[in-house]
Formats: C-alpha cells, structure tokens, sequence
C-alpha cells in the first residue's frame, strides 16, 4: 500500500527564520557600541601632536622591547628562582624610564586546549607576575592583566622546546 | 524459567536506555539507501554538491549504510533500476525562479513512494540547511528519534593569526560559514537566546577583557562589561534572562551571576584558584570547573549556598564539561607530559551509575556540548594540525568529523 505524504512547505520564512537574511557582519574594530566607547583596540595610538606622537611611540616600543618575558614550567603558575630576577630586573626598568606607563602583564599558555581553563592558567600566571611587581614597589594601579590562553603563540612547531617558549607571560607598556 | 528471560529481557531494557552503555555497531544490518538526483535546469555542478551534502547528512542520521555514489535520473520515472534493490532511495530534483531555489524530494521505501516534499529557500548559500531539513524529515519519517540539533546554528570562534580571530555563525558540518564578526581579537561566542540570533563574546583586543552583545538580525553591537584579566559568557539561561559569567576583578578567575535585564551581577564562587566554566544546572544549581582539590575537576552548587560538592570521581584533570539531565560529558587529559604530545579524550558519565564511556581516542579532544535533546554532543579535535568540529552519536555510538580548512577553531556553541 502506497501512502504518499504530500506537502509543498515554504521554508525561508519558518524553519531558517535566522537564516531568512543572511546574518550580517560587523567589523569589530569599529567599535558601535550604544554605551559609550571602550578603549581602542590594540594598535591604535592616539597622540597630542605629530612630533611628541612619534616620539612618544618610538621611546615606549624602544622601553618596551627591553621587558623580558618569563616562562613557566608545564601546568603551573609557580614563579621559579630564575624567572623571578627576570620579574625583579624588569620591575627596575618599570619604576625607572618606564615610570610613566601602564604595565600590561599577558599570560599566555601553550597548546593544549583553548578552553576557559586555558586562559585562567594564564591569567594567574599574569597574577602571579602582578603580586611580584607589587612586592617591588610597583603601583597595582598601574598594572593590568590579559590572559590569551592558546592564542597567542610566539612558537608554532611541535615540539617541547616551542611548547616552553609559549607558556610565558609578556610585558606591554599603554601609554 | 519464564521469570529468568524477563529479566534478563527487562535488564537489557534498562542497560539500553542508560547512555554511558556503549551501543555495538551494527553497520551490516543497516538497510541500504541510495540517492538520486534529477536536477537538469541548473548548473551540474550545484546538483552535485547538494547530492554530496544529502549523502553525509544520511550517513550522519546512522540508520542508513549510504551508496557514495550518486545516480542522474528523470524526477517522476520509477526509481532507477540499479537502485531497485535498494532498501530505500532519496530522490531530489533542484530548480530555481524568480531568485528563490526550490529542492523537491521523493523518498521510496522497497520502491513505493512513502515521502514527496518541497522546500524553498532565498539564499544559495543556505541551501545545507534545506539538506538537513530533509535528514531531519526522512528521520522522522523513519520514526527515529529527532535530529532537530541537525538543524540548529552553530557559533565558534576561529582563530587565524595570533591575536586575530572572528566570531562565525555555521552549520555544524561548516559547509556554511559567515563571520559576523570580523577584526581584532575574538573569541567565547555563546548564543544569547533559543532563536539563535543574540551573541554574547569576549574582545581581547582592548586593555581589558569585554564582553559584547551581538543582535545579528541588526548587526548593532552593545557593550556589556569589562573585567581586568578574564571575562567569558560562559552559559545562558534558558530564557535568556540570566548569564553565568568567569570574571577576575581580583585576579582571581571566579563565577558570577549576571542579570541580563538589570545589568547587575553577584559573585557565586570564593575559591583563591580558579573557578571557570559555570553551566546552569536546572533553575537553581551551577556546574562549573575548580582546581580546589589541586587539580581541575568538575563542581556542582547551589546558587544560593556556599556549599560545593565534587561531581566528578574519574580522572585527575577534568577541564571542560556539559551538563544534560543525569548525563555529564567531560573532557580529561589523559598524559601529563610536558616534552611529548598530549591526549585529551571525552567521557560520558551518569549520576546515577558508576558506568564511564570514552567517546574519543586521539588528539586533542575538548569543549563538549549536548545537543538540546541530550542525544548528541557537539566538540572541538584538533589532531595533527587540523580543526574540526565532531558530532558525537551517543544512541548510534558514532562519531562523525567536519574539518575547518582555514584557521583554528577556538570554541564554539550550539
């Protein structure tokens, strides 16, 4: 016995109401936002004056590159003996030329999972860096902290030695 | 005696509902399907591409051993004669007009008609969902239990440079895509009501970790709140009314409650380590992720108590986990190596037996999440360089994998 189920369905308005239009794209580096501005995104520096800008930029990114990086060891946020005279000599450069920044310490992970985890492993790795720079007299006011978790690496080979390279936390200056 | 075979009946019954039972396959017993396609007014290779599109989507229904290959025929002859054997065949036949693309389906059984159907849609680009409404249909038809997660959207993060990632809506097969948010650095896309057209993310691109709300029928973004350190949307209620959030105002990553409406929030976990991962569990309880015991595990509370319990007694580092009923699936490391690579499988777990499923074996397996109906779970595999999105089967114990081509997938919600 042949039973025919006979139905002329019109779709695009019921069963894809969110895809009837396709969905629409913003750039997320124009920042719409109805609450009033947030801070700019990374890269966009704003300067009182062409020359004071340039040079402003020339001298933070000139300090900046002298921060060096800390590493970790794997699943920890302990800070080891080496890697905290690391923390020590660059919290001297942020009490000395530095001393008119903002500090921003980014916890960064290596490879091994982009969940939520992830990124609070960096995050207190970035703490841990924050508590340190405190004990060396630096303002917390002038500290502030990301996590990129994964995402953020400076080493992408498969091996222990760029897995190590990317647990770490960096140092940024914000004017 | 009689008593002896009901019991035994009666407990195969009951191990057969119980999820974390591993389903032997049966791939030799499924009846053979094959498809057919009649369109001849369109361009050959769009009919040939939604016949591929018709085939994985039978393959994923898992009632079906599936014929690759894919015959051209005339839509109202009797099916085709290599076919007759068949069990069953799917026949469709594609048109356009007047910009709207119409797909007619016919769907034999032993060569009698059971199903004719058609659909319309604007766009060609979303002509995949039109293939999963039709799995969904013959799913239905067959009396299976639904696939209505088949054709829901799906929301991920990708990462495709450091620091650079967007927010993109797809199907889960990603034959869709559209990045809906383009720019700087994105990621932990949740999606903020049961229409699936609010978006919740987290920005990393400014000084301090925002989170923003997308309307994607407008396109305007709003703002939310800001946290130093850590801000995640980690869950949604289900009437979109309440937000658990992972926020470090201290340092110290914790959860807190938002409300959407008021736009007032309050701290539910204490811990000096890290809380992260907070899921509603019904109404009144949260499941979240908390290294308090020294390693990461998987915790349950009552919102309005400071009592917390452990949920989870396999494993010693338990990351990532959803919730559905009695049903936990969580993601755990297998090695603890720091010069070698790492496994981190999935696992099904009930409160209510001490069974423990492994749903993965290789690579990096991570944030699982149940489809609506409990009936599959949606993940993350990176494996030797290559991100996918997988489907896990639990009734059908199968797993199916729809790699990205550009980019890694950072996380993703259903």
């Amino acid at each position: 016995m042949k039973k025919v189920l006979l139905s002329s369905v019109v779709l695009a308005a019921l069963i894809f109401s969110g895809c009837s239009s396709k969905d629409p794209s913003i750039d997320a580096t124009k920042d719409t936002s109805n609450q009033g501005a947030q801070a700019s995104t990374s890269g966009e520096t704003v300067s009182t004056g062409i020359d004071g800008g340039d040079s402003n930029e020339m001298s933070m990114s000139g300090l900046e590159s002298k921060l060096q990086s800390v590493f970790f060891e794997f699943d920890k946020y302990a800070l080891t003996d080496d890697m905290q005279s690391k923390v020590v000599g660059n919290a001297d450069m942020v009490k000395g030329d530095s001393h008119g920044y903002v500090v921003k310490v980014e916890g960064n992970c290596d490879e091994w999972g982009s969940d939520e985890y992830n990124y609070a492993l960096g995050l207190k790795r970035a703490d841990t860096v924050k508590a340190s720079l405190i004990n060396q007299g630096i303002n917390a006011e002038r500290i502030t902290m990301v996590s990129y978790g994964e995402s953020n690496p400076v080493c992408n080979e498969k091996n222990k030695e760029c897995w190590a390279k990317n647990r770490r936390v960096d140092f940024k200056l914000l004017p | 005696m009689r008593f002896f075979i009901w019991l035994w009946c009666f407990t195969f019954s009951l191990l057969g509902s119980d999820a974390t039972i591993e389903v032997i396959k049966k791939t030799d017993a499924l009846p053979l399907l094959a498809v057919e396609n009649a369109t001849s007014g369109l361009n050959d290779a769009v009919g040939a591409r939604f016949a591929r599109m018709l085939v994985s989507d039978m393959n994923v229904l898992s009632i079906f051993n599936v014929e690759q290959e894919t015959l051209h025929v005339n839509y109202n002859d009797e099916p085709a004669r290599e076919n007759r054997n068949k069990d069953y065949v799917l026949r469709f036949v594609l048109t356009q007009a007047d910009g709207t693309y119409v797909t007619e389906i016919k769907f034999y059984e032993k060569n009698h008609l059971v199903l004719q159907k058609r659909y319309s849609i604007s766009q060609q680009d979303l002509m995949i969902f039109v293939a999963h409404s039709i799995a969904y249909d013959v799913n239905e038809r067959m009396g299976e239990a639904p696939v209505e997660w088949m054709k829901r959207k799906v929301v991920f993060a990708r990462l495709t440079a450091n620091n650079l990632s967007e927010i993109v809506i797809s199907d889960f097969t990603l034959t869709y895509q559209n990045a809906v948010v383009k720019g700087g650095h994105n990621v932990f896309p949740q999606w903020g009501n049961k229409d699936q057209d609010v978006i919740y993310y987290t920005s990393l691109s400014g000084v301090r970790p925002t989170l923003y709300r997308l309307d994607t029928k407008t396109g305007v973004k709003r703002k939310m709140l800001d946290s130093d350190g850590m801000m995640v949307c980690s869950d949604v209620s289900d009437d979109g009314e309440r937000l658990l959030l992972t926020m470090a105002p201290g340092g110290q990553p914790d959860i807190f409650l938002y409300q959407v409406r008021s736009g007032k929030y309050r701290q539910l976990t204490f811990y000096s380590g890290i809380d992260v991962g907070g899921q509603f569990l019904g109404d009144d309880a949260i499941v979240f992720i908390s290294n308090r015991l020294g390693y990461p595990n998987v915790f349950t509370k009552k919102i309005d108590s400071k009592s917390v319990d452990q949920l989870v007694y396999y494993g010693k580092s338990n990351v990532a986990c959803s919730v559905h009923g009695d049903y936990i699936v969580y993601k755990s490391r297998e090695t603890s190596n720091a010069f070698s690579a790492n496994t981190f499988n999935l696992h099904l777990i009930s409160t209510k037996t001490d069974f423990i499923r492994r749903l993965t074996a290789t690579g990096v397996n991570e944030f699982p999440r149940f489809s609506n109906d409990g009936m599959a779970v949606l993940f993350i595999k990176n494996y030797l360089n290559q991100s996918s999105i997988g489907v896990i089967r639990l009734a059908q114990n199968k797993n199916y994998l729809f790699p990205l081509k550009v980019g890694k997938i950072q996380s993703l919600d259903w």
